[in-house]
């Protein structure tokens, strides 16, 4: 058993060797492709794929910072608008409640003053109605003291006579009481 | 205007690549074919393919320098110039080459992680984008006319000139550097394995019974599963194997068939022949390196995976 598997693996190795010779196989220049082979992929790796794929890894780690980026300003832009509206209209609020405020103030202020106005219209009527009275008082009093001189005066040319202090005075006041009447 | 400029363009762009082509492939396919006929000791008798072997140039030790090799450090010293300046200068907003270059990148990165998840990317990235863009730009610098044409040879009795040693040859039609990128990654995978599961762990994912059975059925299901964990140990072995002979395959293939269309075309339409099949061979060379990487990074998440889901270990 063991030299028939000893004589058929010596066949394939004949077989074997004679296949490789056929096609031109030979150890040492079999050894310097191989050597070739590795320096070249070492070569590649050292100085082709590591710098490349690095700074592919970096793009992709700037792609990805980027898009996180972006989220965050999309998410802090909502709510910023969301804060923004909020004091919007805490502001309008705000803007209305002085509005109103003010033409609650403003129509305090108009009534006030118009109150103020009709008062100080009244005392204007009034202090003129004082000074015409005492106007008219006093015109009244010149135009008796004048129509009684010239009643005293008339009387006398008419008369011929000279009239008395007695009879002037009765004559001015009888003057003075047909006016008044 | 500017698009019947563009178009007149590219169809001045494909005679000259035609021409180029149909000159070199002619040149291979008879360099290639006195080679051949050489070492087959037949002098008459023409073969218009590509040797499977890569040639060898120069020999320092025990090492030999192949025009595969030269490819290999041609378009790995282009790849790494390419990223330095890209990464040279990086600004926040990206422009010009460094656009460019974190397009593929990033481009790579989520379609990864969204395979394989989030965690297991982190790890193993370097490894899956550099074998994508490595075989893709070893495919792609493979269909430049002047790779396989441009060498040593000697000038024909009859005339023009045989390459027997092309300076340059395309780096996955050398099974070397296959098989020495799915070995490395099978150290790779076996590293990610036991920091995802522990070496328990990786026993266990490949022998321990899945489902809930009970009783008679869950001896069965030891039974069955011990025997189907051995199975996915050769399978896993022969993952390198399958891996380097799949990218080697599509590659020389396409190689052969864009010689066999070149001499098929005669001397007058090899070059018109030839334009369909370097389209199909660009849309291979693409599809080969992401079946490369999809593979290697099923693999991983298969094995970095817990049971009953695809969600990367946390270890």
């Amino acid at each position: 058993m063991n030299i028939a598997i000893l004589a058929q693996a010596g066949s394939m190795t004949e077989m074997a060797r004679a296949t490789g010779e056929t096609f031109g196989f030979n150890l040492w220049m079999f050894l310097s492709q191989v050597i070739s082979f590795v320096l070249v992929a070492l070569l590649l790796r050292r100085f082709a794929y590591r710098p490349i794929l690095g700074v592919l890894e970096e793009r992709r780690q700037r792609i990805a910072e980027g898009l996180l980026n972006a989220e965050k300003i999309k998410q802090q832009l909502a709510e910023a608008e969301q804060r923004y509206a909020e004091i919007l209209n805490k502001g309008n609020a705000a803007a209305q409640k002085m509005i109103d405020d003010a033409r609650e103030g403003a129509s305090h202020l108009a009534e006030r003053k118009q109150q103020e106005a009709i008062v100080a219209a009244e005392q204007i009527v009034a202090k003129a109605r004082e000074a015409s009275a005492i106007e008219h008082e006093r015109t009244m009093l010149e135009l008796k003291r004048e129509l009684g001189r010239l009643v005293v005066d008339t009387t006398a040319k008419v008369t011929g006579k000279v009239l008395n202090s007695d009879d002037q005075r009765r004559l001015q006041e009888e003057a003075a009481r047909q006016i008044a009447s | 205007m500017q698009f019947r400029f563009r178009l007149i363009l590219a169809v001045v762009f494909a005679l000259i690549v035609g021409w180029t082509t149909q000159v070199f492939a002619q040149e291979t396919a008879h360099g290639a074919g006195q080679e051949a006929a050489l070492e087959a000791g037949h002098g008459g008798e023409e073969h218009h393919t590509l040797p499977l072997k890569p040639a060898e140039l120069l020999h320092i030790g025990p090492f030999t320098i192949t025009n595969s090799m030269m490819v290999t450090w041609f378009v790995a010293v282009g790849i790494i110039l390419l990223a330095q300046l890209a990464t040279r200068k990086i600004k926040p907003v990206p422009t010009g080459l460094q656009n460019f270059w974190e397009w593929m990148v990033e481009s790579l990165h989520n379609f990864l992680e969204s395979m394989i998840g989030r965690d297991l990317v982190k790890k193993t990235f370097w490894f899956f984008a550099t074998v994508f863009i490595f075989i893709l730009c070893l495919n792609w610098f493979g269909l430049i006319p002047g790779v396989g044409t441009i060498g040593w040879g000697h000038h024909n009795p009859g005339g023009g000139f045989t390459v027997t040693r092309p300076l340059l040859r395309g780096a996955n039609a050398d099974l070397n550097l296959t098989f020495a990128m799915a070995c490395t990654f099978f150290v790779c995978w076996i590293v990610w394995a036991v920091q995802a599961n522990g070496v328990g762990g990786v026993i266990t994912h490949l022998f321990a019974p899945k489902g809930n059975t009970k009783g008679v059925l869950k001896l069965l299901m030891i039974f069955i599963f011990f025997i189907v964990g051995w199975l996915e140990i050769v399978s896993i072995l022969f993952r390198p194997i399958s891996l380097s002979f799949r990218l080697f395959g599509n590659v020389y293939a396409g190689e052969i068939m864009l010689e066999s269309m070149a001499v098929a075309g005669g001397q007058f339409f090899a070059w018109l022949i030839s334009i369909p099949f370097y389209f199909l061979e660009v849309l291979v060379g693409f599809v080969q390196a992401l079946v490369f990487m999809l593979l290697t990074a099923v693999f991983t998440l298969l094995i970095a995976s817990h049971e009953g889901g695809h969600e990367p270990a946390h270890h």
